[in-house]
């Protein structure tokens, strides 16, 4: 029997015996729906004519102020035996024509003409106990589909299953150079030599190759099950298994090329390659537990489990460019590699089980203790150090192997799993979770709460980087051809013949603890007013990171006010001061061969890893201001006005790394209720946000010794500045009116997001490239705008043809535009120097989508 | 053939809604009034007779009782009939939730188990003094009934399991009731009696600015309707503060990585080489919610990574557009993938040769 078919047993078994499970506690697959109606059906649901009650003419309105929505139109039902039915089902033709791009089609399968079925919904109830079955399907192609059906009995059970498939199409516009695309071993063309190709055959290649689509097929299903033990006790399973299939861009390193095609070189060199990953895995989820709500206790036990299984462990990929050795010794000859890999995700188990345990406390308070435990790891097989044949390095005169060339290695030495310190990963994360938490409301206008949890994250096992076979450590960096290139630099320290390697020899463990404590409080000051304080103190505690101890304490005031008849305002006020102990800048070198035995430092000393005043932004002290205000107002009976207004500004001590961030933004959204089943809405929104950084480039090309800002090596000649400001701007308006008996419904969306990075620098020696114009002194300059707008209208309109049937059509038109300046040029082509691209770039769109669905209750 | 396959098609499912013979009318055809006449009084003798051949009551709703409500303490229950015969519309609309299918037939097994004022309280004062708020339990902004009593009616049968920790979540320190978010008077949802039709349109009515970051260029499938708010997010309160490094408001699971391994279990690992900000939380380089950027990173590629990597050589070189295929010195550290053409096995490696995720 083929998976396919094997997918759908779960949602058999309900239909013929009785959703995944839909929990805000845990889990996923809350919500199961596509593009053509995300509300999973409801969208084709007309407003009863009668209103909701007999009593208001309008909609009532939530306690904070929104109206509800027009209830729907009851049902019409028929009798089964003691069961009752009613349902629906809707199905027609969906025409796409125009541009058919990936920013279009990202996550709705609307590429051809089809033949859709919108949706099936069937409901069966029996009144006398409770029970029901509700089937919900939609399916706009084999990519792009959902089944799912539910049966159990309202306060006993409930049993669901589900079948879903969902594609993320990431590029339409991808050429490849290579045959095997979405298998693991990538290969030229026979027009190509490996490792031996010019620029100019590879840009023919790339040329001629077709566009190919790179996307990643979802396959999920899922079945679960929830039921009442006894009035107080409830026990749930959910198991869910999904597959993921398809392709997408990524990397593949034979060492630079930009370093070459300047002075002092100006050679084509070293390879970068746009390859193509295959995605080939599968995820089963699993989560089940046991609650309790008693009048006193309640209790919560769950288990949480995951595993994740790739079918490949790493992919192969030929490079078409040929390797040469920089030209600083004689008789220099690189050798010819022409393979690279990649190493996939690792297969990996994770179990977690977790326990919380509530009372109910005098001042009609809570107290509450939870503790979890749980461990993910991974065994996979290792692959590898590099899959070379023959030697790798660079040979002097001649490519032998032997103590005359000591800056060649010989491939059989490195490339059988032989070469590794262990032939299997053997990492393991355990985690740990207490929290206990109290709430008291000694008089009803006052609550107090607080809170103490600790985290912990215990990163078990360490990875030497060493070879058994040749007695040395590191790894040949970028499949070799680093060496390959640049004499020396293979990436392998030994003792003997290269005690002065500076590579790594050990993998980064990353034990990170938290403890997290605050108190707070609300009093409630008038009928319709309430203030609450909040103090948070937050102490992260990471391991082999620049500083072992960061603090952050919080100040949160809360505000809010329903004193006026036409108005709810909530306001939120947080501040945020983030420190900790001494800054390390450099706490990694116990992962480099510096550490070791037998390292010599070079002549002029230890190049240092980094700059002293660099602080990365998470271990950086900040300070935050942040504010959040919401207000609802209500100027008619039939109008609802939702504003809001929010700023985060974040200000980072640091020289060197971010400066800055900040975002604000403002939304209005006005919702008129006209009449019973007429309503009209629009809203405009704008956001922006900041982000400043600062680096400085290094001025001993590599071997500086000295880590100081302004000192010989990060003179402050070399440092630069850059902002990266983003803008959007939104509006749009709904419109739904039913004339006389035919319904009609209008949207509209648009946005335009506008974002600039500009830069500056303190003299030219900050810059990549010196391309002749700069003076001597300091500079600035821009990136082109990167665009993105779309501007979406949907029209539709629903007859009904006679009590039972409704036709529907409707017309969804985007247009899209964009640009990206990561991707400038690549429309003229795909290969610039030692450099092949797969992915041309997102592309803007003008499409369109035109329905026509019969509607059918059943 | 698409077309004749699509006429063919339409023409059978036409040819079944017009002329298939509608089978026998039920419940919601009998006439409003007919309704109301066929749903069960509540028994306010508190003498139970229970008809032996119908099922016991469901266990969710064995222990329903008439709720409580401070403002109305001499109220009396009345019993569903008296409700419905000013409020037939909403008991109309409320007959095919999953409320009603529950409470209806546990108060058919169990007379003493009441269907309207479980939720609503005693509704003998109410019908006194039907302008009168306060007199029963209402879930709407000018009902008079305040937001704790509300919620406290609600959780009286709803408490625990993802609800566990309400009592101090920010939604409830902002003063938020259940009926924001849900109404159980009528099918708004397909699921989970939300007062919208979805979840995320739920969260929206506050959160419309969230909802829009969505829109951006790169984004979760979330406006598609392949996902909700709620797979990240539980609404009703959490353990995370989101005050630390590792957290976020409301987080589903113990820390952001966790959430987000739910759907990314490949990026769980541990790999063999760890990328130390990615072990810590997947928000130092990603926004949530949607971003201009590819991948839903906070900054473009190579600035993103240039926050932090300093090393010498080609990490801290300021790029310009010279650097772009347009430019002059065309440089892979910035066009198209930028910094992860070569490093592209950013969120870790497995490869013995990776510490640089090269590999």
């Amino acid at each position: 029997m083929t998976r396919s078919l094997i997918r759908f047993l779960p949602l058999a078994c309900v239909l013929c015996a009785a959703s995944a499970h839909a929990d805000t506690g845990i889990g996923v697959d809350t919500w199961r729906a596509d593009k053509l109606d995300p509300t999973g059906g409801m969208a084709s649901q007309a407003c009863d004519a009668d209103g909701t009650s007999w009593l208001a003419p309008l909609q009532r309105r939530s306690p904070t102020g929104n109206l509800y929505n027009c209830a729907p139109e009851s049902p019409r039902t028929y009798e089964l035996g003691d069961w009752i039915y009613y349902g629906l089902i809707e199905g027609g033709y969906l025409g796409a024509s125009g541009d058919r791009v990936a920013l279009w089609n990202r996550y709705a399968d609307w590429r051809r003409n089809n033949l859709v079925l919108g949706l099936l919904q069937v409901n069966l109830e029996r009144p006398s106990d409770g029970s029901y079955v509700d089937v919900r399907a939609s399916r706009i192609s084999a990519d792009d589909q959902l089944y799912q059906s539910v049966f159990g009995r309202a306060g006993a059970y409930k049993v669901q299953a589900f079948v879903r498939d969902m594609p993320n199409i990431l590029s339409t516009d991808a050429k490849s150079i290579w045959n095997g695309v979405g298998t693991n071993n990538l290969t030229l063309p026979a027009s190509l030599v490996p490792g031996a190709s010019t620029p100019a055959q590879v840009a023919a290649v790339s040329a001629g190759a077709p566009l190919t689509t790179l996307g990643v097929k979802r396959s999920k299903q899922g079945l679960g099950v929830s039921t009442y033990l006894t009035p107080e006790w409830t026990a749930y399973v959910n198991l869910s298994d999904e597959e993921r299939k398809g392709t997408r861009p990524y990397g593949g390193p034979f060492f630079f090329a930009f370093a070459f095609e300047g002075p002092p070189f100006f050679m084509q060199d070293g390879g970068v390659n746009e390859t193509i990953k295959p995605i080939r895995d599968s995820t089963i989820n699993i989560n089940g537990g046991l609650r309790y709500a008693g009048s006193q206790w309640r209790f919560d036990f769950s288990y949480s489990g995951s595993f994740y299984r790739d079918k490949y462990t790493a992919y192969d990929y030929q490079s078409p460019f040929k390797l040469s050795p920089l030209p600083v010794i004689p008789g220099a000859i690189s050798a010819p590699l022409y393979q690279g890999q990649m190493s996939m995700e690792p297969d990996n188990d994770y179990h977690n089980l977790q326990a919380t345990a509530t009372r109910k406390i005098a001042w009609n308070g809570e107290i509450s203790f939870s503790a979890a435990g749980g461990r993910m790891s991974q065994n996979d097989s290792l692959i590898p150090p590099i899959n070379c044949q023959g030697v790798f390095g660079i040979g002097i005169g001649n490519l032998q192997v032997g103590p005359q060339n000591p800056l060649l290695y010989d491939c059989s030495k490195w490339n059988t799993t032989d070469a590794l310190s262990q032939k299997t990963a053997d990492m393991r994360i355990d985690t740990t979770m207490l929290d206990a938490r109290i709430r008291l409301n000694p008089v009803s206008q006052l609550s107090l709460r607080g809170s103490v949890k600790f985290d912990r994250q215990d990163y078990r096992n360490v990875y030497l980087l060493y070879n058994p076979l040749t007695g040395q450590y590191g790894y040949p960096s970028e499949n070799g051809t680093q060496g390959s290139i640049v004499p020396g630099e293979a990436g392998i320290f030994d003792p003997l013949t290269s005690p002065s390697a500076l590579t790594r020899v050990r993998s980064l463990p990353l034990d990170i603890q938290t403890i997290d404590a605050n108190a707070g409080a609300d009093w409630r000051f008038s009928e319709k007013n309430t203030l609450g304080a909040t103090f948070d103190f937050n102490r992260y505690e990471p391991t082999n990171r620049e500083r072992t101890q960061i603090d952050a304490s919080s100040f949160k005031l809360t505000w809010v006010n329903r004193s006026i008849d036409w108005l709810t305002l909530r306001v939120n006020y947080t501040y945020l001061n983030q420190t900790g102990n001494t800054y390390n800048f450099d706490p990694y070198d116990f992962t480099f061969s510096s550490s070791l035995p037998g390292y010599v430092p070079p002549a002029a000393g230890t190049p240092s890893h980094t700059v002293d005043a660099m602080r990365k932004y998470d271990m950086s002290s900040r300070d935050e201001n942040k504010i959040d205000v919401m207000a609802t107002f209500m100027p008619r009976d039939d109008m609802t006005l939702s504003a809001s207004v929010r700023g985060d500004w974040n200000s980072y001590d640091a020289q060197i790394g971010r400066q800055a961030y900040d975002t604000a933004g403002a939304t209005l959204q006005w919702d008129w209720q006209i009449a019973v089943q007429s309503t009209l809405g629009a809203y405009i929104a704008w956001d922006r946000s900041r982000l400043g950084l600062s680096n400085v480039q290094d001025q001993q090309n590599g071997a500086g010794v000295d880590p100081a800002l302004g000192g010989a090596n990060y003179a402050l000649i070399g440092q630069w500045w850059a902002n990266d400001a983003q803008r959007d701007w939104y509006a749009g308006l709904t419109f739904n009116h039913k004339f006389d008996r035919v319904r009609f419904d209008l949207n509209w969306n648009y946005l335009y997001s506008r974002g600039l990075t500009d830069y500056s620098y303190a003299g030219p020696t900050a810059l990549a490239h010196l391309v002749g114009n700069e003076g001597p002194g300091p500079g600035n300059g821009a990136f082109p705008s990167m665009v993105y707008r779309v501007n979406s209208i949907t029209a539709g309109v629903t007859v009904p043809v006679n009590e039972r049937v409704a036709l529907r059509l409707f017309d969804y038109y985007e247009r899209g535009r964009i640009n990206d300046w990561h991707y400038a040029g690549f429309g003229q082509g795909l290969v610039a120097g030692n450099r092949v691209y797969t992915d041309a770039g997102p592309q803007g769109y003008n499409a369109n989508l035109i329905g026509l669905f019969v509607n059918v209750k059943l | 053939m698409g077309l004749r396959r699509c006429c063919c098609m339409l023409a059978i499912v036409l040819a079944y809604g017009l002329w298939l013979v509608p089978p026998e009318t039920a419940l919601a055809q009998q006439g409003k009034p007919a309704v109301a006449g066929s749903l069960p009084s509540t028994n306010l003798s508190n003498d139970v007779s229970t008809d032996p051949s119908l099922p016991r009551p469901a266990p969710g709703f064995a222990n329903a009782r008439v709720a409580g409500n401070p403002l109305a303490p001499e109220a009396k229950s009345v019993g569903m009939k008296t409700c419905i015969a000013c409020h037939q519309l909403e008991a109309d609309h409320f007959t095919h939730t999953l409320h009603a299918l529950g409470l209806i037939a546990a108060n058919k097994a169990d007379p003493a188990i009441p269907v309207c004022e479980a939720c609503h309280g005693p509704g003998s004062e109410h019908a006194k003094n039907p302008q009168a708020k306060g007199l029963i339990i209402a879930y709407t902004k000018d009902g008079g009934t305040p937001i704790d009593v509300q919620t406290r009616t609600c959780l009286t049968c709803h408490a625990g399991g993802p609800r566990d920790h309400w009592l101090g979540s920010v939604h409830q320190r902002n003063g938020l009731s259940c009926s924001d978010c849900h109404n159980p008077m009528a099918k708004f949802s397909v699921e989970g009696s939300m007062a919208k039709q979805s979840i995320n349109d739920t969260c929206a009515q506050c959160h419309k600015d969230i909802r829009l970051q969505f829109n951006r260029r790169s984004h979760m499938p979330l406006p598609e309707g392949q996902m909700s708010c709620d797979d990240c997010h539980n609404p009703h309160g959490s353990l995370s503060s989101g005050s630390s490094l590792t957290s976020f408001p409301l987080a589903k699971t113990n820390t952001v990585n966790e959430t987000c391994y739910q759907c990314h279990a490949e990026k769980r690992g541990p790999f063999l080489f760890e990328h130390a900000p990615v072990r810590e939380s997947c928000l130092n380089c990603h926004t949530p919610h949607g971003s201009n950027q590819n991948t839903l990173l906070v900054a473009p590629v190579p600035f993103l990574c240039q926050q932090c990597h300093t090393q010498q050589r080609h990490p801290n070189d300021l790029q310009t557009a010279n650097s772009l295929m347009t430019g002059k010195n065309p440089d892979e550290r910035i066009m198209g993938r930028g910094c992860l053409t070569c490093h592209a096995n950013i969120h870790g490696s497995n490869a013995p040769a990776g510490p640089r995720f090269h590999e």
